[in-house]
């Protein structure tokens, strides 16, 4: 499609910037407005302008996620670590955090929040796209 | 791939500018983050992903410096051992590489591995007369270590 030209051209860098303000809007989550759930929303949209301005089988092909093996995961994720609290006598979803001191990135804030909301995060990239695609790919 | 490297860089500066923080810290969790996301839709550019040839590079690297280790002990052992039993010759070496700067590459790489000097090219710039310390032993395995430069470098720049 040659009417489409400059809509695929601007994409390849958009997408690009789209998807790293979501990964910055992941890690601000916890001092600053964001999140897993904002940042989750911003992925997908940034996936969903690559499926729509290309055509869906091309991005099948480039992006070789299964979504409902990332819901799972994400669900598990978020799951196991409320586990982990338990197991360490505390109750369930107890949070913990620590200052590290890492090479390179100097003294970091850790804290089990994180992968709870990477599990968030999957979730909803998982079930945003899922649902578009299975939308789009209907053909009755 | 120079394409990819502004990219990456761009992408850096704004992930700085996201976090209102000019550090260097700041500026290589930018770069690694547009790392990641070019690795994972590597395949929606129509060329593949450039860190690939980075490594490639690096590995090239790597290859030179052991390679210049083996060949330094080996010219120990020569100008050590008390009888002087070694064939100097001549060898062509031909090659597969393509452009005039692989084969510069490849031609210096050879003359900077002690006890083989690369004089000359063949007019095609097919083929490099390597002029070796000893060769009758060692004409085989000098060539099996060209062929390990030759694809080294292959890899960086295919």
């Amino acid at each position: 499609m040659k009417s489409s030209l400059m809509l695929h051209t601007i994409t390849r860098i958009v997408a690009f910037i789209i998807l790293s303000f979501s990964v910055f809007l992941f890690f601000a989550g916890h001092n600053n407005p964001g999140g897993g759930f904002i940042g989750g929303l911003m992925t997908a949209a940034g996936l969903l302008l690559l499926y729509v301005s290309f055509d869906l089988k091309t991005i099948k092909r480039v992006i070789p996620f299964n979504y409902t093996t990332m819901i799972a995961t994400g669900m598990l994720l978020a799951i196991g670590t409320g586990v982990v609290s338990m197991f360490l006598g505390d109750a369930y979803l107890t949070q913990y955090f620590d200052y590290f001191q890492l090479p390179i990135l100097g003294e970091t804030e850790l804290t089990t929040a994180l992968p709870f909301d990477l599990g968030i995060y999957l979730v909803v990239v998982g079930v945003a796209l899922l649902s578009i695609l299975t939308i789009a790919e209907d053909d009755a | 791939m120079a394409f990819q490297i502004l990219l990456n860089i761009g992408l850096a500066i704004i992930w700085m500018l996201l976090r209102q923080d000019f550090s260097p810290v700041e500026f290589l969790i930018g770069y690694v983050v547009g790392l990641v996301l070019l690795y994972v839709l590597r395949r929606f550019l129509q060329f593949d992903f450039y860190f690939r040839r980075v490594i490639a590079i690096v590995k090239l690297i790597f290859l030179f410096l052991w390679e210049l280790i083996l060949a330094n002990i080996d010219v120990i052992k020569i100008v050590l051992s008390p009888k002087l039993d070694i064939k100097p010759g001549i060898i062509a070496v031909p090659t597969k590489l393509k452009t005039d700067w692989e084969v510069t590459l490849l031609a210096s790489l050879i003359s900077l591995t002690p006890g083989t000097l690369s004089m000359n090219f063949s007019d095609d710039g097919k083929t490099i007369f390597v002029h070796s310390i000893d060769v009758p032993d060692k004409e085989a395995m000098i060539k099996q270590i060209h062929n390990s430069f030759e694809k080294a470098i292959m890899e960086v720049t295919q």
